[in-house]
């Protein structure tokens, strides 16, 4: 009986919705299932997917959503070879869930969540799920469920998928503990990015900054830098090319030392310009330039996003053009942009139209490289080594002036001018200053930390007399050799005075109580010394649930509790019933009439706060196109919603088999004084996709054809199908050509044997049966619909 | 500082080196320019990289953060806050889970200005 009280393990199933309760269940005992960046695997050169062989995918998906034209190729949903990116900024994470889901399920396999503005300068670790804005406040709670989430999302996709977010801020070390406790994978880890952009103190950056590496590292997360932000902020983005060289300079070698291998430290990189530019010649020497001077480290490519207006078509060619320099160099990572970036905070849809262009620009270049070749010589090669010159000249004046805070203070950096034509620009910040100045505080002598993947100066030796526990095999002098001041270091005298009862006592005490929890794997290493830190052993993590009675999920989820069960429905581009749609249209007026115009008839459509989101002038005196967003008032219930049952279409080689075998013959005809034959020609056509394609032997008699002759025909030629084409008239001609149809069939004694099937524009299936027909066929009918009926109807 | 572009002028001196050379010589100036600032991180600690050593040793966020607050406080933050807490759970023969929740908490505050000789 005790077998029936196990709670069935929760798993997605792809025709229901993901449960939040079932991911905020028991959270406060989830483990991550693993820690540390994962790859792709790749598929070897003349991997055969479908009807084509690919030399640059990786193992398909198990479940996925394949690009839109797939179904012309057998549905396949090839994946590229490098990791894909998607940015998640919901503000609220058990909206981001979803969205998760939605990317992993195009193909995704990069999760980056955006934290909440202001998050950066909030002096410690925030806990709960409050709501953000532009992203969500990065919490323990909020960090354990996205990855149970994504847990749960790998496996209904069939591939790991690494999650992300950020450790930056003036809480770097203890949100780099946090994400290595919890499994995150990847995080933007940059000191320099603290300086520039957040006003951050320099020192505090730097000092913080090692710290947090260190705790990546021992976790194999990956490291990707802010470097990119130079390019996205400086006012002539294509000028700092230089400059984004020194930076990820920077921050790889301070990484090095701080304890990254390379391999885990990716370069955040940004072809620096768009069109109208002359785009590709100005970022492909750039994108060579800094592959050859960081061969051996990881290459994040990321898309463009300082020329994105709020046209989602110039941001998506754009993107294109992004990532055939990602072909045609190289990319571990291939991130995203949102389209809509440019004017919203990106919505569901878009961030999958993001994922999309990336999938298929990347698939459609697979292996450009084996096809053309990027030349060694002529203009590429000298501005590629320009690049790289005018990057040493800034280092080596960086180091004239006295090195890093220095150039800081003098304004180098984000300077608009190439370097070393200097603009007088730049982002100047000073060592005294900015945010979190005067906090960091001189080692002492006795100073120690009694955890793992602690960076610098540590007095273990001390520390093991204080706890009285050894860390086996562990060479504390060779520990602390690159210690400058070693040999200043002492030993406080009291310590000395420390005797042994008060040691055994110690030691006993937190022996029996975190016995039980010691891994043996933890032994060799520091935290030995208080067996166990929450790195090694993930018992000891003290989980904090919610500290604010309001603002927390379970109150928002109580809010729009009739979204998220199913029982209404209404539009949403961000949060579950958030009821934003866009109205798409053209006015013919000039472009500040079209603005006001626009808000007043998304007004009388009934929308609220209806905003003009993107204009765009077709002429300035015949007309502008506009979109306009705003919110439905209302939700729709759905189990009021009347839906007719739709049939699947049959399989395309069932349909040929059945053509084939039964020699079936079709005789076609726009009937009537109709002159209309373009319906007619797609129905049929081989070139539309029409029905000859599965091999019905079509005979077309044209326009204005008269009834008895398609009856003649089909006796003539032993047809078993008549397809008849015809307009609505006011006069019910329509219907008097059906009637007339199945009458004179019944009358020459072939209508058991024929099929009868009217189309055209407005006829609907009702009304052309109540006419004598078998079907009718309306707007929008493909080949294969009306071949699936004849073969159902054929075969019944 | 506003500067015209003398590339031309500064780019004398590496002009010759080879591609490889141009590489070694970046590398080279990129490792001297971060050389001292990580040694001023290995001297160094900061309230948020003691917080982080509390989280580490088990202790939540809310409690980390008070025993770094009362450590800055005291002024002895470059003692490490794990050292003091464990000192700390030493001298009171407890757990040091449960010496740093009372330090959190505001107790021990005397103990600790007697174990580290802090005056007033």
């Amino acid at each position: 009986m005790d077998d029936l009280k196990i709670k069935k393990k929760y798993c997605l199933k792809t025709n229901k919705k993901i449960d939040v309760l079932e991911i905020l269940n028991d959270l406060d005992k989830y483990k991550p299932r693993r820690k540390g960046w994962t790859w792709r695997k790749k598929l070897p050169k003349g991997t055969l997917v479908g009807p084509f062989t690919y030399n640059q995918i990786s193992e398909n998906l198990e479940n996925s959503q394949p690009l839109p034209a797939a179904h012309y190729f057998k549905n396949i949903d090839p994946q590229p070879d490098c990791i894909i990116t998607s940015e998640i900024a919901s503000g609220r994470f058990e909206d981001d869930i979803r969205r998760f889901r939605m990317a992993a399920y195009h193909g995704a396999d990069h999760i980056m969540v955006i934290r909440t503005a202001g998050q950066s300068h909030f002096d410690g670790l925030i806990e709960g799920t409050p709501e953000g804005v532009g992203g969500v406040p990065i919490t323990r709670k909020q960090v354990r469920a996205s990855r149970k989430a994504l847990d749960l999302i790998e496996d209904e996709v069939g591939r790991p998928i690494n999650f992300h977010s950020y450790v930056s801020g003036v809480a770097g070390p203890e949100i780099a503990v946090l994400f290595n406790e919890e499994g995150v994978n990847g995080a933007h880890q940059d000191p320099q990015y603290n300086i520039l952009y957040r006003g951050i103190n320099m020192f505090r950056s730097f000092v913080d900054a090692a710290e947090a590496k260190k705790i990546m590292a021992n976790a194999n997360m990956l490291q990707i830098d802010g470097a990119h932000n130079a390019n996205a902020t400086a006012k002539e983005a294509w000028k700092v090319m230089p400059e984004l060289l020194v930076q990820h300079a920077i921050n790889c070698a301070y990484s090095i030392k701080a304890g990254m291998p390379k391999n885990l430290i990716a370069l955040s990189t940004v072809p620096p310009t768009s069109a109208p530019a002359p785009c590709i010649k100005i970022d492909l020497p750039y994108a060579v330039a800094l592959r050859d001077f960081f061969s051996d480290f990881i290459f994040r490519a990321q898309m463009n996003t300082r020329y994105m207006e709020s046209c989602t078509r110039e941001v998506t060619v754009s993107h294109t053009l992004n990532a055939l320099i990602s072909r045609l160099t190289s990319a571990h990572l291939q991130s995203t942009i949102t389209p809509d970036e440019g004017r919203n905070v990106p919505w569901h849809y878009n961030s999958i139209h993001g994922v999309n262009t990336a999938k298929q620009s990347l698939i459609a270049l697979d292996d450009i490289k084996e096809l053309i070749e990027i030349k060694d010589e002529g203009i590429l090669k000298e501005k590629v080594r320009e690049i790289k010159e005018r990057a040493i000249l800034f280092l080596e004046e960086i180091l004239k002036v006295g090195g890093y805070f220095e150039a800081v203070e003098k304004g180098f950096f984000v300077d608009s001018g190439c370097y070393p034509e200097r603009a007088n620009d730049g982002i100047i910040r000073y060592k005294e200053g900015g945010v979190a100045a005067g906090t960091i505080f001189k080692r002492d002598s006795d100073y120690f930390a009694p955890v793992c993947s602690h960076f610098g100066y540590n007095n273990l030796s001390l520390a093991q007399k204080i706890t009285g526990k050894r860390i086996v095999g562990k060479d504390l002098k060779k520990e602390s050799k690159d210690i400058k001041k070693e040999k200043e270091i002492k030993e406080s005298k009291n310590i000395e005075e420390i005797n042994n009862n008060q040691i055994k006592n110690i030691q006993s005490i937190e022996k029996d109580i975190y016995e039980k929890q010691v891994n043996k794997e933890i032994d060799n290493k520091v935290c030995d010394l208080i067996y166990g830190c929450t790195l090694c052993v993930h018992d000891r993590i003290s989980y904090i649930d919610e500290l604010d009675e309001i603002d927390n999920v379970n109150v928002r989820l109580k809010e729009n509790k009739e979204y998220r069960l199913g029982k209404k429905v209404k539009p949403e581009v961000q949060w579950a019933g958030d009821g934003v749609i866009v109205l798409s249209m053209f006015l013919p007026v000039d472009e500040k009439t079209s603005h006001f115009a626009s808000l007043k008839i998304a007004r009388k459509f009934g929308l609220k706060e209806p905003e003009v989101i993107h204009k765009q002038i077709m002429h300035p005196a015949e007309g502008t196109y506009v979109e306009v967003k705003g919110i439905v008032p209302f939700s729709v219930d759905l189990e009021e919603i009347e839906m007719p049952e739709i049939i699947p279409n049959l399989e395309p080689e069932y349909i040929e088999r059945i053509v084939r075998e039964k020699d079936l013959k079709v005789i076609a005809a726009t009937v009537g004084e109709d002159e209309h034959s373009v319906g007619m020609r797609e129905i049929i056509d081989i070139k539309h996709g029409g029905i000859e394609k599965f091999g019905f032997k079509c005979y077309y008699l044209g326009t204005s054809v008269p009834i008895d002759k398609v009856i003649d025909t089909a006796i003539e030629v032993d047809a078993k199908i008549i397809l008849i084409s015809t307009i609505i008239t006011h006069g019910e001609i329509h219907r008097i050509n059906m009637r007339r149809l199945n009458q004179l069939a019944i009358e020459k004694g072939i209508r058991n044997k024929v099929i009868l099937i009217a189309g055209g524009t407005q006829t609907k299936d009702q009304m052309a049966k109540e006419e004598g027909m078998d079907a009718g066929f309306g707007r929008g009918t493909k080949g294969i619909d009306v071949a699936s009926f004849i073969i159902r109807k054929i075969t019944e | 500082m506003q500067r015209e572009d003398d590339f031309k002028i500064r780019r004398e001196k590496i002009k010759d080196l080879s591609d490889e050379e141009l590489k070694e010589r970046f590398w080279e100036l990129a490792n001297k320019v971060v050389e001292p600032m990580i040694e001023i991180a290995k001297e160094y600690t900061s309230s948020s990289i003691e917080r982080s050593v509390l989280l580490r040793m088990g202790f939540n966020s809310l409690q980390a953060k008070a025993i770094v607050d009362k450590c800055l406080e005291l002024d002895i933050l470059g003692k490490g806050a794990g050292h003091i807490v464990l000192r700390l759970a030493m001298e009171e023969k407890v757990p040091y889970k449960e010496a740093g929740k009372k330090l959190a908490s505001g107790e021990l505050i005397e103990k600790v200005k007697e174990i580290f000789k802090i005056k007033a």
